[in-house]
C-alpha cells in the first residue's frame, strides 16, 4: 500500500458524493473548455477567413459593436494610391439577420475587387455584374437558410436572387450571404459608405513593413484604424468584451466547483474526524494529513478537470449540429487550452483543499480516546 | 494539592522510563481537574496497571504518557526529556510507544494489513517492506488468515489484535493500552491480555495498562491506583501463580 492508495481510498469512501463533486467541478471545467474554445475558435476563423483572401491588412474602425464602424469609400482611394499597396478592395461586412436566420454575416465586396478570388464556385454562378440582384451563398449560408440556385433572397426591402453557391475555404467566409457593394449600398441606402477596406501589401514585404505600411495608413486615413489581418477582431472592444464575458462566465463556474470541492473536502474532514485523530495518534505527522487532504482534493480536480474537457468538447460538438448554430462554431480545441483546463482544475482542487485541509491538522490526537 | 514522590529506585534499577512530578491536568479553564499533582516512575520492561473508577483521570494519565495532550503543570519526563517540550511529539508517538485503544480504532476502509502498515509511513521503509512488515506482525497475533478482510468483517477480538499488531509497527519500547479489554467478552479479553503479556515479554516493552478490571491489576507487577485525579495507591504485585 502506498500514500496514492490512502489517497484514493478517502475518495472512494464516499463514491456518490464524490461523484457529484466530480460532476460540478467538471461542469465548471467544461464551461471553461467550451466558452474559451468557441471564442478563440471565432477569433482563429477570422484570421482564417482574412488568409484565404489573401488579405495582410485590414482597415477598419472596430467600435462597440460586433460589425465596423462605416466611413467613407474616399478613404480607399486614399489608401489605394500608396506605393506600397499591391491592390485594396472595399467592403461593406454587417452582422445581422437574414430570413430565419437570426444572425449572419453579410458581406457586400467591391465589384472585380480581389475578395471575389478566392470564392470557388459548388454550384451556379456569380452574379453577372455589380447590379444584378443577385447573391451567393457560402455552402453552410446556403444549408442555414435552406436556399438553392434560383431561389429568392430577402436583404431589407429587396428580393434578390441566389445565383450561386460558393466554398470561400474558411467557416467564415462559407456563413455569409455575399454580395456586389454598389447593390448592397443601393439597397441599405449607404451610398458611398463602406467600413473594411482588405489591402494587399505589395508581394516580399516584410512583417516590420507590413507593420509600417499600416502606420502609414494610418496617418492618411484617421477615420479607420490599419491592422495586420488577423488580429483586427482582438482590438474590437466587443469582442474584447464576448472574450471577458466567456472568461467571466467560466470563472463563475469554476468558482461553483471550487465551493463544490470544498464542501465535500470539509465534509470529508468533518466525518473523518475521528480517522484523522486516530492517524495522529498513531504517529502521524499533521503536515501527512494536510497533505492527503491535499492530495485528495487535487485528485478530485485533476479527474474534474479530465472529465470536464470530455464534457466540454463534446458538449460543443453537439452544440455544433443544432441547426440554429450550424456552422457558425468552429471551436479552437487544441491541447494548450485542454492543459491549461486540467492545470486550472487541479489548481481549483487544492485551492478547495486549503482550508479543510488546515482544519483538520488542527484536530488533537486525545480525540482518538473518545468513542 | 501534589503527591510525595516515591522512593527513587535503587542504583542498580533499569532505565527511567517515565517519571511525574507534580502532573496537573485542567479542563475548562480550571473547572475539571482530571489530575491534581501526579507523581511516579516508571521503569523499561515494567507491567503497570493503572487503576480507579470513571473519571478518575487514568485516561488522562494515559494521553499525557503518548504525548496526546500536554500538560497543565508539572513535569512528564520520557526518559529524561520532556514530554510536553519534545521537538517531534509524531515521531514520539510513530516510533517510541504503541498505543491500544478501547474501541480497537482500525480505519474501515482499510483491510487488516493496510491498518497495520499506516504508522510505518512516518519511518522510511519502502512500500514493499511495510507490507512484509505487517504481514509479519499480523502472524505473530495468529491473524494470518485474515490479511485481506476488511474490519467490517473481523470479530472483536480479530479487531483488537490488528490494532495490537498496528501498536508494534514501528518496533516501540512502551506500550499504552486504554481498557483493551474493554469492549470484549470474557473468552476473547482472556486472550488478547495474554497475548499482550506475552509480546510485552518477548519484546522487553514496558506495558502501561488502563484498567477497570482487577483481575488484570493482578497479573501487573505493579498497581497503581487512582481517585479524583490522584495515586491513592502504587503497589508492586507479586507474580501470579504459575
Amino acid at each position: 500500500m502506498t500514500f496514492f492508495t490512502i489517497v484514493v481510498r478517502g475518495l472512494l469512501r464516499r463514491p456518490v458524493r464524490t461523484g457529484l463533486t466530480l460532476v460540478g467541478i467538471s461542469i465548471g471545467i467544461a464551461a471553461v473548455v467550451a466558452l474559451v474554445g468557441i471564442s478563440r475558435g471565432f477569433e482563429a476563423s477570422w484570421a482564417t477567413g482574412m488568409k484565404v483572401r489573401g488579405t495582410d491588412i485590414v482597415v477598419s474602425n472596430m467600435g462597440n459593436a460586433l460589425a465596423p464602424k462605416p466611413f467613407s469609400s474616399e478613404v480607399r482611394d486614399r489608401i489605394g494610391n500608396l506605393p506600397e499597396v499591391a491592390s485594396a478592395c472595399s467592403i461593406y461586412a454587417d452582422l445581422t439577420s437574414v430570413e430565419d436566420a437570426s444572425m449572419m454575416v453579410v458581406s457586400a465586396r467591391e465589384w472585380g475587387g480581389f475578395s471575389w478570388q478566392n470564392l470557388k464556385l459548388i454550384s451556379g454562378r456569380m452574379p453577372h455584374d455589380a447590379m444584378e440582384p443577385a447573391v451567393v451563398l457560402g455552402q453552410t449560408a446556403a444549408e442555414m437558410l435552406k436556399k438553392k440556385i434560383g431561389d429568392p433572397l430577402q436583404l431589407e426591402t429587396k428580393e434578390l436572387t441566389v445565383t450561386g453557391i460558393v466554398d470561400g475555404g474558411a467557416m467564415v467566409e462559407n456563413g455569409s450571404v455575399i454580395l456586389s457593394l454598389a447593390l448592397f449600398q443601393n439597397i441599405t441606402g449607404n451610398e458611398g459608405r463602406i467600413n473594411v477596406i482588405d489591402i494587399r501589401a505589395t508581394p516580399g514585404m516584410s512583417e516590420d513593413e507590413v507593420k509600417q505600411l499600416c502606420n502609414k495608413i494610418d496617418a492618411i486615413a484617421p477615420e479607420a484604424k490599419a491592422m495586420v489581418a488577423g488580429e483586427h477582431l482582438g482590438n474590437s472592444q466587443a469582442f474584447r468584451f464576448i472574450s471577458a464575458m466567456s472568461w467571466g462566465t467560466s470563472l463563475l463556474a469554476v468558482i461553483v466547483g471550487v465551493l463544490g470541492v470544498m464542501n465535500t473536502m470539509l465534509m470529508t474532514v468533518f466525518e473523518r474526524k475521528q480517522e484523522i485523530c486516530i492517524l495522529l495518534a498513531i504517529g502521524w505527522k499533521p503536515g501527512r494529513v494536510i497533505r492527503m487532504i491535499l492530495w485528495e482534493s487535487a485528485l478530485l480536480g485533476f479527474l474534474g478537470g479530465i472529465v470536464g474537457v470530455i464534457i466540454g468538447t463534446i458538449g460543443v460538438k453537439v452544440l455544433e449540429t443544432l441547426p440554429a448554430i450550424h456552422g457558425m462554431l468552429e471551436p479552437d480545441f487544441n491541447a494548450e487550452l485542454m492543459g491549461v483546463a486540467v492545470v486550472l482544475s487541479v489548481v481549483v482542487g487544492v485551492l478547495s483543499g486549503l482550508y479543510p485541509a488546515w482544519r483538520s491538522s488542527r484536530l488533537t490526537p486525545s480525540l482518538a480516546m473518545q468513542g | 494539592m501534589t503527591q510525595p514522590l516515591p522512593d527513587s529506585p535503587a542504583a542498580a534499577s533499569p532505565a527511567l522510563v517515565f517519571e511525574a512530578r507534580g502532573l496537573k491536568k485542567q479542563y475548562d479553564d480550571g473547572c475539571v481537574q482530571a489530575l491534581r499533582g501526579v507523581n511516579f516512575r516508571i521503569t523499561q520492561g515494567e507491567f503497570v496497571v493503572i487503576i480507579g473508577p470513571s473519571g478518575c483521570g487514568k485516561t488522562t494519565l494515559l494521553q499525557m504518557l503518548g504525548a496526546l495532550d500536554v500538560p497543565s503543570a508539572g513535569i512528564l519526563h520520557y526518559r529524561d526529556k520532556s514530554i510536553a517540550d519534545l521537538p517531534d511529539p509524531s515521531g514520539y508517538r510513530a516510533r517510541e510507544i504503541g498505543i491500544i485503544f478501547q474501541a480497537f480504532h482500525l480505519l474501515p476502509t482499510f483491510t487488516a494489513v493496510e491498518n497495520v502498515q499506516m504508522p510505518m509511513f512516518e519511518t522510511d521503509r519502502p512500500a514493499a517492506m511495510r507490507t512484509e512488515r505487517a504481514v509479519e506482525l499480523l502472524t505473530s497475533v495468529g491473524l494470518e488468515h485474515r490479511l485481506d478482510h476488511f474490519p467490517s468483517k473481523l470479530s472483536g477480538g480479530e479487531k483488537q489484535r490488528v490494532a495490537i499488531a498496528r501498536s508494534l509497527a514501528n518496533g516501540p519500547s512502551v506500550l499504552l493500552a486504554d481498557e483493551p479489554t474493554g469492549n470484549l467478552d470474557s473468552e476473547n479479553a482472556k486472550h488478547i491480555l495474554e497475548l499482550i503479556i506475552r509480546l510485552r515479554r518477548e519484546k522487553n516493552m514496558t506495558l502501561v495498562l488502563v484498567t477497570h478490571d482487577l483481575n488484570i491489576a493482578r497479573l501487573a507487577s505493579r498497581v497503581i491506583k487512582m481517585k479524583d485525579g490522584l495515586i491513592v495507591a502504587d503497589e508492586q504485585t507479586p507474580p501470579p501463580a504459575a
